[in-house]
């Protein structure tokens, strides 16, 4: 592996405290190359935008367990895009309804992972959206 | 060698300007290894007045809960503060989870506060290679204060010497006695000794051989090394810790002994 790691920023928003897909999605991606941003919970959009520009990540990952995801979802967003930072791409994964989909795709959202979601798909998917290759880890 | 032009010489300007994200893009562009070297010379300061503080320690030890704590101080007087926090990378798969700046949450928003993580990757010191230029473009924002995080060291890894004009040790109240107190490496660097939880058993033991060490120091100089007790949690012993840093950072700026050079340089075989 040549290329430079991707790094990946995590978080959650809100008071959403559920953190173990958020720490289990943290180890796969470090077990694959990835540098992952850990901002664990407790986020605002405000202080999450301000992480993106300070950290400069590839890839922006949030996730969540609770109904707020569309609320908060739109709130990150709009303050990416206001903050000049609309071209980072922004994946979501967690509890999040299959139909609930067009419109987070539609406010810019790259990439959802909802329930049966499987650590292969978030890898190429990062992969993708970076342009990045990543490491196996070592013994396969 | 030719100063930046162009779009390089803007980059540059904006930095120094203050512009968060020019200055995050180009410490990404140094940790890829992408030829900078003339917009980091044209960044050098010179002479200036900032100082850096060095934090380093064992893992788990509170390195980064003292670093939010020192922030939130320094942020109440005002001042704008950079934080570089290095973690290790993963010596099986290259990847890395950076997760100091998960403790200094409460800054996130705050427009005057620069945090920004890295990943060590594979270097042995406590810092990553990248460091010493990620520091360069740190140092030429409009900063009060810069404070370098090291990963969680052993016993041996003193790079944060080349780096910072003040070195924090925190110490756990648990790590052993006297002897293990008189052994060589980064105990001798220490500007300031900390022991953090001092709610627990030893950390009363911890400080009084740590004082013991730092006061029988043979290479005497006009600094007396302090060795303070602190609960980084409870925010208990961070108004000392506070006093002592600034003290410190004084001490370098005043003295002819260590007025020039920001670096100090390890014993070379």
């Amino acid at each position: 592996m040549t290329s430079s790691p991707i790094r990946c920023l995590l978080a959650m928003l809100g008071t959403d405290v559920h953190s173990k897909g958020i720490r289990t999605l943290a180890r796969l991606l470090r077990d694959h190359g990835v540098e992952v941003v850990y901002l664990g919970e407790h986020n605002t959009p405000e202080g999450l935008v301000s992480a993106v520009k300070a950290e400069d990540p590839d890839v922006v990952g949030l996730s969540f367990s609770t109904a707020t995801y569309l609320h908060y979802t739109k709130l990150l967003m709009d303050q990416l895009q206001a903050s000049g930072l609309a071209e980072v791409p922004v994946m979501l994964g967690g509890l999040v309804h299959r139909e609930d989909e067009p419109a987070l795709h539609a406010m810019g959202v790259k990439g959802v992972f909802g329930p049966g979601s499987t650590p292969a798909q978030v890898l190429e998917f990062l992969s993708k959206v970076t342009g990045k290759l990543l490491d196996l880890p070592a013994g396969g | 060698m030719s100063a930046p032009a162009g779009a390089d010489a803007e980059i540059v300007r904006r930095i120094q300007h203050g512009d968060i994200r020019a200055a995050a893009r180009l410490i990404t562009r140094v940790e890829q290894g992408d030829a900078v070297a003339p917009m980091l010379r044209a960044l050098t300061p010179a002479g200036r007045e900032r100082r850096v503080v060095g934090i380093t320690g064992a893992p788990g030890v509170g390195k980064s809960t003292l670093v939010d704590q020192l922030v939130a101080r320094w942020r109440g007087r005002g001042e704008r503060v950079g934080v570089l926090a290095v973690d290790p990378s993963s010596p099986l798969s290259g990847g890395a989870i950076l997760g100091d700046r998960v403790r200094m949450a409460r800054h996130n928003a705050d427009p005057g506060v620069f945090i920004r993580s890295m990943a060590a990757r594979g270097r042995l010191g406590g810092l990553a290679a990248a460091t010493g230029d990620a520091l360069i473009v740190l140092e030429a924002l409009p900063l009060d204060r810069i404070l370098v995080e090291t990963v969680g060291i052993g016993q041996s890894e003193v790079d944060i010497l080349l780096h910072a004009h003040t070195v924090v040790v925190v110490h756990s109240p648990l790590a052993g006695d006297a002897v293990q107190a008189m052994k060589s490496g980064v105990i001798e660097i220490a500007d300031i000794h900390v022991v953090n939880r001092m709610d627990v058993p030893g950390a009363d033991r911890m400080a009084t051989q740590l004082r013991e060490i730092a006061a029988g120091n043979v290479l005497a100089r006009a600094w007396r090394v302090p060795v303070l007790k602190t609960q980084a949690v409870a925010g208990a012993g961070i108004d000392e810790f506070d006093a002592a840093v600034l003290a410190h950072l004084a001490y370098r700026g005043s003295t002819a002994e260590q007025a020039g050079a920001r670096r100090r340089t390890p014993f070379a075989r």
